[in-house]
């Protein structure tokens, strides 16, 4: 009995995970982040819960979209980058476009960007399936998550308060509230953000959906 | 737009950009935001967007004053245009007014705009959002674009449920947290509607908390200012009894239990019967009626009065804190219950406002539980002494030092009456309290006369009494309507809070009645004191108050807004806050500040 009841769950279960239906998770702040492991840009796998101990700070991107090119022309993004380094945090840029797609990059591009743009990132993870993307509801990029030293997810949204209305393309990054860098030493002290969900803005993240 | 190009609707979804249009016109001229057309679901799975495909008209009205020039008006435009990717545009355009005609293309997008509000009812959860509307014809898809951005979650397709021949429902996935209001554009097989509700603030209260809070707020009932006096004297009876045999105190314990559970079950049925014919009445309305307000006020006075002269009825009244001596009369105990329970009336414990608000705005079968775990939790530490009777002996041995006791409770009494007449006054007026004045002296005039003479005197001082109440309550000045207004509070209206959010002007509302005593304390505690003035100035503030002293639908109607039907209530908005906040029920300076 127990037996079959195993079975028909497994079923139930599988038909699900098959089902076709991609879907995007909504992971809850202050509860642990979820687990994940993914390829970076040398082809080590990465996961998440190795870090534990240290904060980290995940961060959608596509190098060609606009809001995140405007965020590495200006040299911002790489300014917090460094800041949160600094600090002990380890920073992963996840990549979730998929092959063809804007802004799907070959390991070696990825690594390339990195030393052109002069950012800081602990690992580029090269997210094709979207999995990763998907686990977390990244929708955009830039899309920013801080989880603190014992795993637990601390902020899940926007870079800024710019928004994403067209005024982002002629903001000034100096003027805005970062909400990354501006709650660092929280996150750092593991305690509970002021901020701990926005609405991220910028382009869509382009999974896998044909 | 080339195919498999869009651009988005004011709330793109879940990425991409509306348009930004900055406009230079000379003086006299001026172009309103844009009027949004339907837009369509872009979808891009998992993720989904709203905007436009193909080609879109964007119409803006330009208003004019009459001695304005017809010049040009030209348009700084930055604009999101998308495929797979997203590239940012901006044009700069120009147009002359004094040469411009009318396309044929704008006529149709402007005519195709959804323009007319479709009345939508909805309830919502922490997960779901259900709308439900009305259409006479037969519909096959619906689709709520949600103007704000971070309610819902973006589906491709929403659930629709023909409920019957002519009613629709609609259900969208919530972020998370309760939907107080949402507006959007409902397409019907691509007709727009634009949709506009604010939520009857969804009951997050189950029946079971609902009686759980009615049994806590009862036990508090026992302390509140309007009902300390009877309890001390029963009190005071209970320890009298201390060397009594328990059977007694148990028989007198469940005397008072059972006239304070009687009493809390007429309320019920009560409300349940004058609401059932369209009333909206609530707790403590039956001190709206002046006449109410003078009876209780000679209740109050006859009491302290009896409690002085140490008198010695039978029955009734009388029997109140002297049981010591009387026989087997338990009917004293009975009727001190109902006293206690009517005297509550004008007091709200914390707690209580919540239970009694879901008791009455809930379906009947749920009044009674309530007022019946209220009676409870009232009448709930005597009933743990009918059980444990033995428990009485752990109160102070009785004495002498009772009766001088007794007497001082007369002073809360007069007290309670004195503020009783107060809210008389401000019902009526001031000779219809005179009136009330010479009954106190009548009532006195009684009281003294059944206490010193004998017999047949004593029956001519109640009828005394009698007559003197009838005849002046027969013909009490009709009451006055006229509150006094409080010159530093704006007037209440029920349209107040939606008029005071559109304009992102901060509020608190204070509703409240001079009957209240709870809310007359906290006026005394925080609303009049010279911090909390100062700080509503300086965080500039609207302090609105929404007098209750006298009957008046709006203010019902505005209570059961917020799932109450009595006062004190207090409520807090400012910019920012999504819906408004329902402050603690009791108020100190401090406390009210912080809770802004």
């Amino acid at each position: 009995m127990k037996l079959f009841i195993n079975l028909i769950a497994s079923c139930l279960i599988a038909s699900i995970s098959y089902a076709g239906d991609i879907k995007l998770q909504n992971p809850t702040t202050n509860l642990q982040a979820p687990d994940f492991s993914g390829m970076n840009s040398y082809g080590e796998m990465i996961k998440l819960s190795d870090f534990i101990g240290k904060p980290v700070i995940l961060e959608w991107t596509n190098h060609e979209c606009p809001y995140v090119a405007k965020h590495y022309n200006e040299n911002n993004m790489q300014t917090v980058q460094k800041i949160a380094r600094d600090q002990g945090v380890v920073w992963l840029s996840i990549i979730s476009s998929t092959p063809g797609d804007q802004g799907h990059v070959s390991p070696k591009k990825a690594n390339g960007l990195t030393n052109s743009r002069g950012a800081h990132p602990s690992h580029v993870l090269l997210d094709e399936s979207g999995e990763i993307g998907m686990l977390y509801g990244a929708k955009t990029t830039p899309h920013m998550f801080m989880i603190d030293s014992t795993g637990v997810l601390r902020y899940k949204g926007a870079i800024d308060n710019i928004g994403r209305g067209m005024q982002f393309f002629d903001a000034s990054f100096a003027k805005a509230t970062n909400y990354v860098s501006s709650q660092l030493s929280n996150l750092v002290a593991q305690k509970v953000l002021t901020t701990g969900s926005t609405v991220a803005y910028g382009c869509s993240v382009k999974y896998n959906y044909d | 737009m080339q195919e498999g190009w869009h651009t988005y609707w004011e709330n793109p979804g879940d990425s991409g950009s509306p348009f930004e249009a900055d406009w230079s016109a000379n003086e006299g001229i001026i172009v309103e935001n844009v009027q949004w057309p339907t837009p369509v679901t872009i979808p891009y799975p998992p993720l989904m967007t709203f905007g436009y495909e193909g080609d879109v008209v964007f119409p803006f009205k330009v208003f004019r004053s009459l001695d304005s020039e017809l010049e040009s008006i030209s348009l700084e435009l930055d604009f999101l245009i998308c495929a797979d990717i997203c590239i940012p545009e901006s044009a700069s355009l120009t147009l002359d007014l004094s040469s411009a005609t009318r396309s044929p293309l704008v006529s149709e997008a402007v005519n195709n705009l959804p323009k007319n509000f479709i009345q939508t009812k909805s309830t919502s959860d922490q997960k779901k959002l259900k709308v439900t509307f009305q259409s006479s014809e037969p519909i096959d898809s619906a689709y709520l674009f949600p103007r704000q951005d971070n309610l819902f979650r973006y589906m491709p397709t929403q659930k629709l449920v023909q409920l019957n021949e002519d009613t629709y429902e609609i259900t969208l996935p919530v972020l998370g947290s309760d939907i107080s209001f949402f507006s959007g554009i409902l397409s019907i097989d691509g007709k727009g509607f634009q949709v506009e509700e604010e939520l009857q603030s969804p009951s997050n209260m189950s029946l079971w908390q609902a009686i759980l809070f009615a049994l806590i707020g009862g036990l508090i009932l026992n302390l509140m200012p309007c009902v300390f006096p009877v309890i001390s004297l029963k009190v005071l009876s209970f320890v009298s009894m201390g060397g009594d045999d328990h059977a007694k105190i148990r028989n007198h314990a469940l005397s008072f239990v059972g006239g304070v559970m009687s009493t809390f079950l007429s309320i019920a049925t009560a409300l349940i019967i004058i609401r059932s014919t369209g009333s909206m009445i609530g707790w403590g309305y039956q001190l709206q009626s002046p006449v109410v307000v003078g009876i209780l006020t000679l209740i109050m006075l006859g009491i302290g009065l009896v409690l002085l002269t140490n008198i010695n009825f039978a029955a009734g009244l009388t029997t109140l804190g002297s049981s010591a001596q009387s026989r087997n009369d338990y009917s004293g105990s009975f009727f001190t219950g109902v006293l206690a329970v009517v005297v509550a009336s004008p007091c709200t414990a914390p707690f209580m406002g919540a239970a009694i608000g879901y008791a009455l705005l809930q379906p009947s079968f749920a009044t009674l539980p309530i007022f019946l775990a209220l009676g409870l939790g009232f009448a709930g530490p005597y009933l743990i002494l009918a059980l444990k009777p033995d428990w009485i002996s752990t109160l102070p041995k009785p004495g002498a030092w009772m009766e001088t006791l007794k007497q001082f409770f007369a002073f809360p009494m007069i007290a309670t009456a004195l503020w009783l007449m107060w809210v008389f006054m401000v019902q009526t007026s001031g000779d219809a309290l005179i009136l009330l004045l010479i009954l106190s002296l009548i009532l006195g005039a009684a009281v003294w006369m059944i206490a010193t003479f004998k017999g047949r005197w004593k029956w001519v001082g109640m009828m005394i009494t009698a007559i003197a109440v009838f005849q002046i309550f027969n013909n009490l000045p009709a009451s006055s309507n006229e509150i006094k207004e409080d010159a530093s509070a704006e007037s209440w209206s029920l349209e107040i809070e939606s008029e005071l959010q559109a304009q992102n002007q901060a509020y608190l509302i204070n509703f409240t009645a001079a009957w209240c005593i709870t809310c007359q304390t906290n006026e005394k505690t925080a609303f009049a004191r010279d911090r909390v003035k100062k700080y509503l100035a300086e965080e500039n503030i609207t302090y609105v108050k929404a007098d209750w002293t006298n009957r008046n639908e709006d203010i019902a109607i505005g209570l059961a807004k917020y799932e109450r039907t009595g006062i004190p209530l207090y409520i807090f908005w400012k910019p920012g806050m999504h819906g408004s906040k329902i402050l603690p029920a009791i108020l100190t300076e401090d406390l009210l500040i912080k809770s802004m």
